[in-house]
């Protein structure tokens, strides 16, 4: 009896240990492509990294030229506990000597070159669904920015989230690079937008609410949930949102670039330093975005 | 009893008036509200032509510019301590605890203010790097002088 308890107890562990093994991608799964830093300049502010991993200068954000010294050590207050942003400068310190495949896997799948999964406060729950390419030539421009040398400490969460090996757990249940609305590859403008919104922009790990366990609640893409932060509530940015339902295409594309409503009055909270990024893209692609997020179903 | 009550009312409407027009006079609150609500109003008539809903006139455009410009002038002097909370003000108790910061926020927007006044801008071309400085302002101010209302 004892024995077939070991062995069960043996069993439950390795299948624990499996279904948590970190995975992502091997080398002949990157495609063929030359890293192209201007273009990753761009990847850059629609990914938004510099929000979080820009040093703060004297305990705030850091604004204009700061926002390119990647030394990371900004704090994220969260329901689970602490999360310190690391250094993503090319420093040995931050990703200096990561391979592509290394930074891929970290962008798309959430593992470390250690191996390690990294908690989805950072988003690569929603990088999963940019093109590989696109993330290959926003290394291609973090290579060229100035290397910072140290780092943050680690982490300061409560249990059980402290357990980092169970985020593999957590992964199979939400890491999903699906798109999360239906592909619309007959409208390009708003197939752009997908790219932007579900993908790099990651507009839906603030704008959705979250199941308790912290994953993403599709079926309310959008449409607006508590702060991550605890205090306040992020709006809903479907047709069903008190404020955008009468904003035109044009007032999110104007919003985007230059940071006001269509009332004239400024963006506030965490959406202005998103805003300062969505400026850097063309006009294109804030349109893009509007046309997506007219196109996404309602939620009230 | 009756006549002395009755004789009483005037005065106390005397006396209330003279309380609300005190309080409208001297509550900062109240008075940088206006303000900003007269400057909200300027850039609902420029902000349209920046956006390309409306077409560029410059003499629109100089009484927007000149309308921020008085405001500008006044509006430091709205702040006095203790006036950081009352009346639903927005006001961030970082003005009082990083005055230097905010008076260095309210200079840049008057000096991007003058600097548009002087360009004198002839189209919408001219106009959009320079009110569009003065736009930029208004936003670096609000983004962390400013609460957030819910």
């Amino acid at each position: 009896m004892r024995r077939i308890v070991v062995a069960l107890l043996l069993l439950g562990f390795m299948a624990a240990w499996w279904v948590t093994a970190p995975s992502g991608f091997s080398e002949l799964e990157l495609p063929g492509h030359t890293p192209d830093a201007v273009a990753g300049e761009r990847v850059f502010w629609a990914g938004g990294c510099a929000s979080c991993h820009a040093t703060p200068v004297n305990g705030k954000r850091a604004k204009g030229a700061d926002k390119l010294v990647l030394g990371g050590g900004m704090e994220l207050e969260s329901p689970y506990g602490v999360f310190r942003v690391p250094n993503i400068s090319p420093h040995a310190d931050g990703i200096g000597g990561w391979s592509m495949l290394e930074f891929v896997n970290a962008m798309q799948h959430g593992v470390s070159p250690a191996g390690k999964h990294y908690y989805p406060s950072f988003p690569y729950t929603s990088y999963a669904r940019a093109a590989a390419r696109d993330v290959m030539d926003l290394k291609a421009y973090l290579d060229t920015l100035s290397a910072i040398a140290g780092g943050p400490g680690d982490h300061s969460l409560s249990f059980p989230w402290s357990i980092r090996r169970g985020i593999g757990a957590w992964k199979r249940l939400y890491l999903d690079a699906a798109p999360v609305q239906a592909s619309m590859a007959e409208d390009p403008l708003i197939e752009r937008g997908r790219e932007l919104v579900e993908g790099l922009g990651h507009c839906g790990e603030c704008h959705t609410s979250r199941d308790r366990f912290g994953g993403l609640l599709k079926d309310r893409w959008l449409g607006g949930a508590a702060s991550p932060e605890g205090k306040g509530r992020i709006p809903n940015i479907t047709a069903g949102g008190e404020n955008i339902a009468s904003w035109t295409g044009s007032d999110i594309a104007y919003y985007l670039e230059s940071g006001f409503t269509p009332e004239f009055d400024t963006v506030g909270g965490t959406m202005v330093a998103v805003q300062e990024n969505m400026a850097h893209l063309t006009s294109a692609d804030r349109e893009a975005i509007a046309a997506y997020l007219k196109s996404v179903p309602t939620v009230d | 009893m009756i006549n002395k009550n009755f004789l009483r009312l005037p005065v106390l409407v005397a006396a209330l008036a003279i309380a609300s027009v005190a309080v409208a006079g001297d509550s900062p609150q109240k008075a940088r509200h206006e303000l900003m609500e007269g400057v909200l109003k300027a850039a609902k008539v420029v902000g349209p032509m920046l956006k390309g809903e409306a077409e560029y006139d410059n003499a629109a455009a100089m009484k927007s510019l000149t309308t921020w410009q008085s405001a500008a002038a006044e509006f430091g002097d709205l702040f006095p301590e203790g006036s950081d909370t009352g009346e639903d003000t927005e006001a961030a108790p970082a003005i009082w605890e990083d005055r230097a910061g905010f008076d260095a926020a309210l200079v840049a927007w008057s000096d991007a203010i003058d600097v548009a006044i002087a360009a004198n801008p002839a189209t919408l071309d001219d106009a959009k790097p320079v009110i569009g400085a003065v736009f930029g302002k208004c936003k670096d101010c609000h983004d962390g002088y400013r609460i957030e209302k819910e």
